[in-house]
């Protein structure tokens, strides 16, 4: 509380009373009405059981551990396989597609830093941001076109003789993974590229001189650099794969829920706002389980992420 | 070095391949009068997708809500942004590191949970007050604004945390020591050289409201915004109207690219000194051509013009063909069918073909047939058309 | 004070009282006690991390001393900011402010007062006429050169007319010759407005050619205040007279002293020399002979001694000789005498003496690091 009074006055003496009143009442109501209450009161709802109006404040108001325990059971005892192979389905599906997308941004990244001179490398650029600019919804339609029964893989594939029945790409999650891959590959380009572009590029040409082979090159020295980048991406790309609505809903087969589907389902088909807040949690510290995790096994720290 | 060079360049070559394809084929089958997006087999050249989508109520509906909601986040996510990467800046190390870590959080808890919790909390609290002030609460316009808010201003915040990086503080202790009071240069010097970055803070947080789909389509309730009518129409059956949308934004995107880079081009020969020696500044034709407004200016003309003249395009006479070639190939088939069907009855009395079989059968039956239009418009509809034509020996079973 | 009386010009003197500025544990200055007159040209002289720049943020304002107190024109400056003292500040890198024209630089502090636009104009050309750079007032900063760029500076900060105007190394980033030029300048503006300067410098030729008086700095202590040819010609410290031009140290025990005399026994022989700073010294004390370069004369009788030329380096005017005596390497320079001058060649036993009205004895202490 010192730091954050001494922190003001610094701001009031550079900045004047004006800014510095400005700052602290935007950044209060950002922290705890924006970020920390509703995140509160989900937690709370989460406890509750699901009550018509009337009865919201009366003695059958009162909490309850079920919403969670039936994530975790079914009613006979019996373990809720349903949803926890779906969560588990999801959490095994983002750390894929976040590990393809590391795999496929890491050479375009390192060309991006080293290779690309001028035009070219301003050209790349201009091709990274392109395709966000397109509306998610439409990347994901993207997909269907290229992936649909009538799509251009089936007719291609078809007319050239490698398969004579259309394959269900959708139902196979096949048009799910390249959809869910192709979403979040700026992310995990840009920070891993500010992290290789540091990189002294006489120390690559160092360790090829001393007859070092390519590939151990990029394993000594350029991945080591690259890490903060790579886990800063790989971070994003998990947390926005797991928590990704449109892609499974428009490529997702219909019998292979997205965990977020569920939660969806619980509020928006179900009308069970407590159970639907219960998973919306249970996704949340998962989610952020893991990545605290990750971050300790690679030993970086969140302050990486968004730079 | 030359093979890693030529595996680059062919690695760059596949990579934006992945990212260019999809989408190129996408904007192709917006020109295919296909009722579903595909490109072959083509049917006719037409520009009457775009008409369709103009004619989609909820769309439009949509896009003005997005309007509203993404001028109301702009308004208070690039200030709220700004204090906290203002408030950042003043902290010591060890605070900033935790407010930082709190403040970028929003950006990766899934946004259905942002969703959630703020149609959670906003519903206990306006439930609460009750009356008048619920119903100017608790709507879609409100919570979706607060809901984007929370992550939106993390976007505007890592803009303003880079400018403030270039920030030289001595400025503003320059301005101090001239008289201006903290206050004044605040407002003369420091937010002057904010402004670009007010700018772009202000274009990022705009497209990511308008983007947001995992959020709002919790917070907006009732209403729709324009993308999450797009994905209630993307799931409910798609057809080509959301390929012509892609072509507007890619075109408008491309517009946009290019006349910044236009932008950026002249600033840097500027900043560089070399705009008065590069012969493309200097002569007065090429330097009035190179200036971004002049950019903008082509690239819209262009546009217009081929926008005017593909609306005066007409398809209707080749869509009547396909359609009557269609048809009649349709009926050929059922023609074909019942003869089979009854030649086989004929033979063996009463059998049922496999419905995989005349699947295949039918399928393959087309796929050799002809280029063209092998299914009825949807693939459903194909199915069905197949079933249909298979399906009168059905019931005598 | 009435304010019809333009005969009385303003008190624009700044007092140092007992001044002391630490950070943590760490002392940045170290009691500083002088007193800078109205209208002088003062600097403070020392190498990077003396405390000068800490010193000159707090009489700006940016910073409180932790002991003792600053006043400007008599007045106590405890708790007023950077904005209300009647100080202008030339930053190292100018900062000027790069999205403003010219004009608008000049005139932000009549801006900030709430001058109106056509005032602030005609103020803006009239200092443009003043640092000679008269109709630049509509162009961007970035088009200006180095130079220029340093007296619209000085324009800027004396548009207000301020009391006392502190450079901070402002020419620094400058060429050699571009360097030598503005020196001359800013003594000439400096005369011309009778503003108060404080400048701030690790270059004592900057320090000496502009100055009134001097303060030689080190570790956030004064070592010495006086004008330049004091600071020169009697250094009070062994840090002043090495880091003040050049300088050679021969050590030696204190043999006797009278008065402001003393004979220093040294291996090479014993000298006399001047005290510096009225120090007095028991027999059999350690000290430090100072000499300079161009006091050492070949053939001198006074205080003679034997040395080896070891090089030599001509400089057109001047030729730097190199010498070696016992384990001394000496440095002398010698006023170039046309082709009649040469001193000899390498290997060459030479013989030196020196006046000793120009060599300071001084007590062992720090000794200032070639640069």
């Amino acid at each position: 509380m010192k730091h954050v009074t001494r922190a003001y006055r610094a701001l009031a003496n550079r900045h004047g009373m004006g800014a510095a009143l400005f700052v602290a009442i935007a950044v209060t109501l950002w922290v705890v009405v924006f970020i920390t209450l509703p995140q509160l009161s989900m937690l709370d709802y989460s406890f509750r059981f699901n009550l018509p109006a009337d009865q919201i404040g009366t003695e059958a108001d009162h909490y309850t551990l079920s919403n969670f325990h039936s994530f975790f059971f079914n009613a006979d005892g019996s373990l809720n396989r349903l949803d926890l192979v779906i969560l588990g389905r999801t959490l095994l599906a983002a750390a894929i597609v976040t590990l393809i997308d590391v795999i496929i941004c890491y050479p375009i990244a390192y060309i991006l830093a080293h290779g690309a001179k001028g035009v070219a490398a301003r050209l790349m650029v201009i091709g990274l941001i392109i395709p966000y600019w397109i509306n998610e919804i439409l990347r994901a339609f993207a997909f269907r076109v290229l992936f649909g029964a009538t799509g251009v893989v089936n007719t291609v594939g078809m007319q050239m003789g490698l398969w004579d029945v259309p394959v269900d790409f959708i139902r196979a999650d096949v048009a799910l993974y390249f959809g869910l891959s192709y979403a979040y590959i700026l992310l995990m380009i840009f920070p891993m590229y500010n992290a290789i572009e540091a990189l002294d590029h006489t120390q690559v040409e160092a360790a090829r001189d001393m007859g070092a082979p390519l590939w151990r090159v990029h394993w000594r020295v350029v991945l080591p650099i690259a890490k903060p980048g790579i886990v800063s991406g790989a971070t994003m790309v998990f947390m926005l794969t797991a928590g990704a609505l449109a892609a499974p809903q428009i490529l997702g087969g219909p019998s292979n829920l997205w965990f977020t589907q569920v939660i969806y389902q619980w509020f928006n088909e179900s009308s069970n706002w407590p159970r639907g807040s219960a998973y919306a949690v249970v996704l949340l510290l998962t989610c952020i389980s893991f990545v605290l995790l990750m971050m300790r096994v690679f030993k970086v720290s969140v302050g990486e992420i968004g730079k | 070095m030359s093979r890693a060079v030529v595996f680059g360049g062919a690695y760059a070559i596949a990579f934006f391949s992945f990212l260019f394809g999809p989408l190129i084929i996408m904007v192709i089958t917006a020109f295919n009068s296909s009722k579903f997006p595909r490109i072959v087999p083509w049917d006719c050249f037409t520009t009457g997708w775009f008409a369709e989508l103009f004619g989609n109520q909820r769309l439009m509906e949509g896009l003005l809500n997005s309007v509203i909601i993404g001028v109301g986040v702009v308004a208070l996510a690039v200030p709220i942004g700004l204090a906290g990467a203002l408030a950042l800046s003043e902290l010591p190390s060890k605070l900033r590191a935790m407010l930082y870590t709190v403040l970028i959080l929003p950006i990766l808890i899934p946004g259905v949970v942002l969703g959630i919790s703020t149609i959670v909390l906003w519903g206990q609290i306006s439930r609460g007050l009750g009356g008048a002030v619920q119903a100017g609460m608790y709507n879609g316009y409100f919570l979706t604004i607060v809901g984007q808010i929370t992550f939106v201003s993390a976007y505007a915040m890592l803009v303003f945390i880079a400018r403030l990086q270039r920030f030289d503080a001595t400025q503003t202790e320059a301005a101090l020591d001239l008289g201006a009071t903290p206050g004044q240069a605040f407002r003369k010097i420091l937010l002057p050289f904010m402004a670009p970055a007010i700018g772009s803070a202000a274009f990022i947080t705009l497209l990511a409201s308008f983007e947001n789909y995992n959020t709002t389509v919790f917070t907006v309730l009732s209403e729709s915004t324009f993308t999450t009518a797009l994905a209630s129409k993307v799931r409910h059956g798609t057809d080509p109207s959301l390929s012509a949308l892609a072509v507007i934004i890619i075109t408008i995107t491309l517009v946009g690219a290019l006349t910044n880079e236009a932008v950026q081009r002249r600033k840097e020969a500027e900043l560089g000194g070399k705009a008065s020696r590069s012969p493309l500044y200097a002569n007065p034709l090429t330097r009035a051509l190179t200036h971004p407004g002049v950019v903008f200016a082509i690239l819209v003309a262009i546009v217009a013009t081929v926008s005017y003249v593909g609306s005066k395009h007409d398809s209707s006479v080749c869509e009547a063909a396909i359609l009557q070639d269609k048809l009649d190939r349709q009926a050929e088939l059922r023609a074909a069918q019942k003869a089979k069907i009854e030649a086989q009855e004929v033979e063996q009395g009463i059998t049922v073909p496999k419905p995989e079989g005349g699947f295949g059968g039918a399928f393959g039956g087309l796929g050799g047939a002809a280029p063209v239009a092998p299914a009825a418009p949807k693939p459903e509809g194909g199915f069905g058309g197949a079933f249909g034509g298979i399906a009168p020996p059905a019931p005598s079973e | 004070m009435p304010e019809t009386s333009p005969v009385s010009s303003p008190d624009r003197s700044v007092l140092l009282d007992h001044v002391s500025i630490r950070f943590g544990n760490f002392t940045a200055v170290d009691n500083a006690n002088l007193k800078i007159n109205s209208g002088e040209f003062f600097s403070f002289l020392g190498p990077s991390g003396c405390g000068k720049t800490t010193l000159l943020r707090c009489i700006s304002g940016f910073s409180e001393p932790t002991e003792g107190r600053v006043l400007i024109g008599a007045k106590d400056m405890k708790g007023v900011g950077p904005n209300k003292r009647p100080t202008a500040l030339i930053f190292q890198h100018l900062a000027l402010f790069p999205l403003m024209s010219v004009a608008d630089n000049i005139a932000f502090p009549l801006e900030v007062r709430g001058v109106g636009k056509k005032m602030r104009r005609k103020r803006a050309e009239d200092l443009l006429d003043m640092i000679a750079l008269p109709g630049i007032g509509d162009k961007k900063v970035s088009e200006l050169s180095g130079g220029q760029k340093q007296r619209v500076a000085i324009a800027r900060a004396l548009a207000v007319e301020p009391d006392i105007l502190l450079l901070d190394e402002p020419l620094s980033a400058l060429d050699l010759k571009l360097r030598q030029h503005m020196r001359t300048e800013l003594r000439a503006i400096q005369q011309q407005v009778g503003v108060t300067f404080i400048y701030i410098t690790h270059d004592q030729g900057e320090a000496l050619t502009m100055s009134d008086r001097v303060a030689v700095m080190s570790k956030g202590v004064i070592e010495q205040v006086g004008a330049p040819d004091q600071i020169y010609n009697r250094p009070r410290s062994s840090f002043v007279a090495s880091f003040v031009g050049e300088n050679n140290a021969l050590k030696g025990i204190v043999k006797v002293q009278s008065e402001d005399m003393a004979a220093l026994e040294t291996p090479m022989g014993t000298f006399e020399a001047r005290v510096g700073g009225g120090r007095k010294y028991k027999p059999g004390d350690e000290a430090l002979l100072f000499v300079r370069p161009e006091q050492l004369v070949p053939g001198k009788a006074e205080n003679a001694f034997q040395a080896t030329l070891s090089r030599q380096e001509f400089e057109g005017a001047t030729n730097h000789v190199f010498a070696r005596a016992g384990d001394t390497d000496l440095r002398i320079s010698m006023v170039n005498g046309g082709l009649a001058g040469s001193v000899g060649s390498t290997g060459d036993t030479m013989s030196l003496g020196f006046a000793p009205m120009n060599a300071t004895i001084l007590p062992v202490g720090q000794i200032a690091s070639e640069a």
